[in-house]
């Protein structure tokens, strides 16, 4: 049983304020993923849990207890960095067993934790092996063994796969998944790639500039998008927004011009907090667009770049209105360079931000 | 391009690079060439021979090696500077390096002021030896010197002796003294060392539950091999070609009654005259000269493999 709480943590390096404020709950056994561009304080986050780095201000509790004024290595919390941090000296064995070791536990025991993790990660036939004569993805897997001995109440993963190739990634991503629902442990995940946090997470946490925009299940994220910039950040390819201009409110929703193209649209959401003459912006998915004129809205544009994967193509294209409009089709689709397309899209699959970028609903 | 004229150019390419690196290294290579293989090689062809002042004799073999080691009236001064040399080696070692150990294990920890204690060890390091002796001398004068006013103002009357003057002090006092000279510049080297470990590990240390001591012992110690392999190998270099200090402060004849003499005194007495060792003795001097030489050589190669065996890739 492990629940995390966090109240009002804020973090500051001298002037720079790269948390502030933010309050969270992670309940027990939960996959939590922080995500978030470079810099934008994820990986700090983690590291004031972890005890690596002092808070500003505000608490951590693990299980209702205050943590944050514990030592590192008080908290029952295991970490594995993105660097994996083996220590180069020491064999896989001396590296899973070092926690164990410096804690005094019996050699017996330590024995038993060590080689039965092992077996788990399938590192068996490594124990005697030193770090750099192993691959990336068993260096991988040592980094978690060595957490795992620990029986950590909590485990900390600082993006533990970006150093991995593509296929590699696919694979301890699944590995990943599996091991929690084995251990049924509680994991924070930081990452900055939002395909990781869309796959693995039971829970994504948005950050952006040391604040948190919003928090939900992964497909939460994607269909109801709090603010533009979590609209932005959930999908890949990311989604296209539109500048419009609020034209009428009524009772049952919105019309607003996308701006320059004199179309029109009304998009429902009874009781908006918009006013009329209020600069928005208009959001709609790549996947969302269809190549039919048997839609509600249609936008044309001339074709600059095309990416055909075979399973699937990447069209992108410059309308009236906006130069990069992204376009997702499954399958192959033969479209020329200098083409001009016309795609379509349903007023439902529309998100509408307004003039601060948070979602009009 | 043909094929012909394609492989002209590409020799030509060759050939300017290659002019190019010998211009480059010709410089350093004469230097090294007139200022250490040629002294050394006329070392060596000096210890073989008979020297009349300087006038070369005959050829006489190993005769002043076997002079220098083995006759009972002169070996008694080569197996006691070596000895002397060899307790410098491992006082500064303990003394010297592990106070600059614990220096750097200190400024690591970045406390506040860190940049000032930085500069503060190492200002000695910069100084001259000359002046470094000059300055602990009168420091240490039974008479006048602040440390013996300083330890009579507290009391400790029986503490002030004549730190040079006495047999038993006067070499554990250089020692002291080079330490506080030399400590800076170890400090320096395994603080680099300490800065090079990826701070991931020791974070990764600390959260398996290391406490400091336990890290600087399993993670860091460890991992900054190469420095110690550096500081252990220059460490011993210095000591035996110790020469400046003990001079400065003892006299050439390695006073009092030989307690500081060191092989680079002797073999200056031996080689260019002295009071007690009368005239130059040119061939015995260049004998010297070539088994210091032989002991730093041997001992280097030997410490470098042992200790470069204990170094790890960081990465």
């Amino acid at each position: 049983m492990a629940q995390i709480n966090m109240l009002g943590v804020s973090k500051r390096f001298g002037d720079l304020e790269v948390i502030s404020d933010t309050t969270l709950e992670i309940k027990d056994g939960e996959f939590t993923v922080f995500v978030g561009p470079s810099g934008c304080g994820k990986s700090t986050l983690l590291r004031l849990l972890a005890g690596l780095d002092d808070l500003t201000s505000g608490e951590i509790n693990l299980n209702k207890q205050r943590i944050d004024h514990l030592a590192p290595a008080k908290r029952g919390l295991a970490m594995v960095f993105q660097s994996y941090a083996l220590y180069p000296h020491m064999t896989v064995y001396q590296n899973m067993s070092y926690a164990l070791k410096v804690a005094k536990e019996q050699k017996t025991i330590i024995d038993e934790k060590v080689k039965k993790t092992a077996e788990i990660l399938q590192l068996s036939e490594y124990l005697d092996r030193k770090p750099k004569e192993l691959s990336g993805g068993q260096r991988q897997r040592v980094a978690i063994g060595r957490a795992i001995v620990r029986e950590p109440k909590v485990f900390l993963f600082d993006e533990p796969l970006s150093n991995l190739d593509a296929k590699l990634r696919v694979q301890m991503r699944i590995e990943l998944t599996k091991l929690h629902k084995k251990l049924k442990t509680t994991m924070i995940y930081v990452t900055h790639d939002q395909v990781e946090a869309m796959t693995m997470a039971d829970k994504i946490v948005v950050i952006n500039n040391g604040r948190v925009e919003q928090v939900g299940a992964p497909l939460e994220l994607y269909r109801r998008p709090a603010n533009q910039f979590v609209a932005g950040f959930i999908g890949s390819p990311a989604m296209n927004f539109f500048s419009g201009v609020i034209k009428d409110v009524t009772a049952t929703g919105v019309h607003f011009d996308i701006n320059n193209s004199g179309t029109s649209i009304f998009v429902k959401c009874p009781g908006a907090d918009v006013s009329i003459g209020e600069k928005i912006q208009f959001g709609i998915r790549p996947e969302h667009f269809v190549f039919t004129k048997k839609t509600d809205q249609i936008v044309s544009g001339e074709v600059y770049a095309v990416e055909r994967l075979g399973g699937e193509t990447y069209i992108y294209m410059s309308s009236e209105t906006e130069d990069n409009v992204i376009v997702h089709c499954n399958g192959d689709r033969e479209v020329k360079i200098g083409e001009k397309i016309d795609v379509g899209f349903s007023i439902k699959d529309c998100h509408l931000f307004n003039s601060k970028g948070w979602a009009i609903r | 391009m043909d094929n012909s004229s394609y492989r002209r150019a590409k020799n030509f390419r060759k050939l300017k690079r290659q002019l190019w690196l010998s211009f480059l290294l010709l410089p350093p290579a004469l230097i090294l060439i007139m200022f250490i293989f040629l002294p050394m090689a006329s070392a060596l062809l000096y210890s073989v021979y008979d020297w009349n002042g300087l006038i070369r004799g005959d050829f006489v073999g190993l005769e002043n090696f076997k002079k220098v080691l083995l006759d009972p009236e002169r070996n008694w001064f080569f197996f006691n500077a070596l000895k002397n040399n060899v307790l410098v080696f491992i006082s500064l070692m303990v003394i010297q390096n592990g106070t600059a150990l614990v220096i750097a294990l200190f400024l690591a920890r970045e406390p506040k002021g860190a940049r000032f204690y930085q500069v503060v060890f190492f200002i000695p390091v910069i100084l001259s030896t000359v002046i470094i002796g000059f300055q602990w001398k009168m420091f240490l004068n039974p008479v006048f010197g602040l440390i013996n006013k300083i330890l009579n103002a507290v009391g400790l009357n029986d503490w002030a002796l004549p730190w040079l003057g006495l047999p038993e002090t006067a070499l554990p006092t250089m020692i002291l003294v080079n330490a506080w000279a030399w400590v800076g510049f170890p400090a320096i080297v395994f603080l680099a060392a300490i800065h090079r470990i990826p701070r991931d590990l020791i974070e990764a240390a600390r959260l398996d539950g290391g406490s400091e001591w336990q890290i600087a012992k399993d993670i860091i110690w460890p991992l900054m091999a190469p420095a110690v392999t550096i500081i252990v190998v220059l460490t011993f270099i210095g000591s035996f070609n110790w020469f400046e200090l003990p001079y400065i402060m003892a006299g050439l004849e390695g006073s009092p009654a030989y307690s500081t003499d060191m092989l680079g005194l002797l073999f200056y007495r031996t080689a260019f005259g002295s009071i007690s060792a009368g005239g130059t003795e040119f061939g015995i001097g260049s004998a010297l000269a070539v088994i210091i030489f032989l002991v730093i050589f041997v001992f280097s190669i030997i410490a470098t493999k042992i200790l470069v065996a204990r170094e790890v890739e960081l990465n």
